[in-house]
């Protein structure tokens, strides 16, 4: 009996024992769940800290090149010039091709000074001009008298200069539009322009790839198509050879 | 784990604390305006004695290598550089003075001399407001042009919030 007995508590000891040990290892297993459950809110806080500096990291990278792109840009318009002994102009050593370089000039009718309207499709089978300016532009003030020149020269080849003026017009209010009008006659005047100048040339300015400076010229041959385009001020000898090839181009 | 965990996280502080210093993150805007050919540089904030004419000095700056032409342009047919402002309610702008212009003869034509601004330039608001917060926003109105060409009239924006006390 004794034996049974001592055999007895022995089974109830292990099973206490047991019992405690199931206790521990749910304890364990409550406490790594917890562990699990912050490594894991660890690890998405990680991955999330990463993808924010990659992704940080590249548009840092893409602004920086943008930025350097836009310091080539200016640089190349800053470019000091290189005037000739003809004249003192300046011309951008570098120079972006314009995108409608090889492509027909968009078609525009604007208004001339007398308020007739004018389209550059009259003028097909002529070398043209497209010469954007302001009355405000000092450096139009001086490519003016060349181009007026160089029109008396080339015409009976063909050649006609268009002026379009990009001063502003109030459309709202009559007399100051009408003042406006009078400004731009009065330089028209002033500087003895005797080729066509059309007004309101900022609504064509988008087709033309918005006109952010000026002068800007566009040299349109006889089929009616831009030959070449040069912004800011050149030398005369620079408008002089678009004229002569924007002639020799595009004949029937 | 744990020291790998403590470790890898030590590494992306260090890496992140460089990228704060070295670099700004991708939504810290920059605060010039890429448009603009003239930026307004300060003050965005002034404490005034409440009621009594006081000088707020408005610093502008020309990106380099333009300039702009002063309030009195030699021509006529030159735009001049104007502020515009908007008198808020208990603000008064009395009269705003503009420095004069600098000599400055293009490449292109030697013998003309423009009277420009460039670089840093300041103008001079006499402003008198009554006792509170106001915000005074207004335009500077100007038309720059480089060696060669010149850029239509623009626009940039200015605000200075006015502490009176």
């Amino acid at each position: 009996m004794d034996g049974i007995k001592a055999a007895g508590s022995a089974a109830e000891q292990w099973v206490a024992q047991n019992a405690g040990w199931q206790a521990v290892s749910f304890k364990i297993q409550a406490g790594k769940k917890v562990r699990l459950k912050r490594n894991h809110l660890v690890l998405i806080l990680l991955v999330a800290a990463l993808v924010l500096m990659v992704w940080s990291g590249v548009a840092n990278y893409r602004r920086r090149k943008a930025e350097q792109e836009q310091l080539k840009k200016m640089q190349a318009v800053l470019t000091p010039a290189t005037p000739t002994a003809s004249d003192s102009g300046a011309a951008p050593e570098t120079e972006e091709k314009s995108p409608l370089e090889g492509k027909p000039a968009p078609a525009f009718t604007l208004e001339n000074l007398q308020g007739q309207k004018v389209s550059l499709a009259s003028y097909k089978g002529k070398a043209v001009l497209v010469n954007f300016m302001a009355t405000w532009c000092a450096p139009c003030k001086v490519e003016t008298p060349w181009l007026i020149k160089l029109r008396d020269q080339y015409a009976p080849q063909g050649f006609e200069v268009l002026g379009i003026s990009t001063d502003d017009l109030d459309k709202d209010d009559k007399k100051q539009n009408a003042q406006d009008k009078a400004d731009i006659a009065k330089f028209v005047s002033n500087m003895h322009i005797d080729y066509p100048v059309l007004i309101d040339g900022d609504s064509i300015s988008h087709p033309y790839g918005g006109i952010d400076a000026l002068p800007t010229s566009f040299f349109v041959d006889r089929s009616g198509k831009v030959i070449a385009a040069i912004v800011g001020l050149h030398d005369r000898d620079e408008l002089e050879a678009n004229i002569k090839k924007a002639l020799a181009s595009g004949g029937a | 784990m744990r020291r790998i965990i403590a470790a890898f996280v030590a590494g992306i502080f260090c890496v992140g604390l460089q990228c704060a210093v070295s670099q700004k993150f991708a939504w810290q805007s920059e605060k010039k305006d890429e448009h603009q050919q003239v930026q307004f540089l300060y003050p965005e904030q002034v404490s005034v004695t409440a009621g009594k004419p006081s000088v707020v000095e408005l610093h502008f700056r020309v990106n380099n290598g333009l300039h702009i032409n002063s309030h009195t342009p030699r021509a006529k047919s030159l735009i001049p550089t104007q502020l515009m402002v908007e008198e808020p309610a208990g603000v008064n702008v009395a009269g705003v003075d503009f420095p004069a212009g600098t000599d400055y003869s293009p490449a292109f034509s030697p013998n003309d001399k423009l009277s420009v601004y460039t670089g840093e330039f300041v103008l001079r608001a006499h402003v008198t407001a009554q006792r509170g917060d106001h915000l005074i926003q207004a335009a500077l109105r100007y038309q720059a042009c480089d060696a060669n060409s010149c850029y239509p009239p623009k626009t940039a924006p200015v605000a200075v919030s006015i502490v009176a006390k």
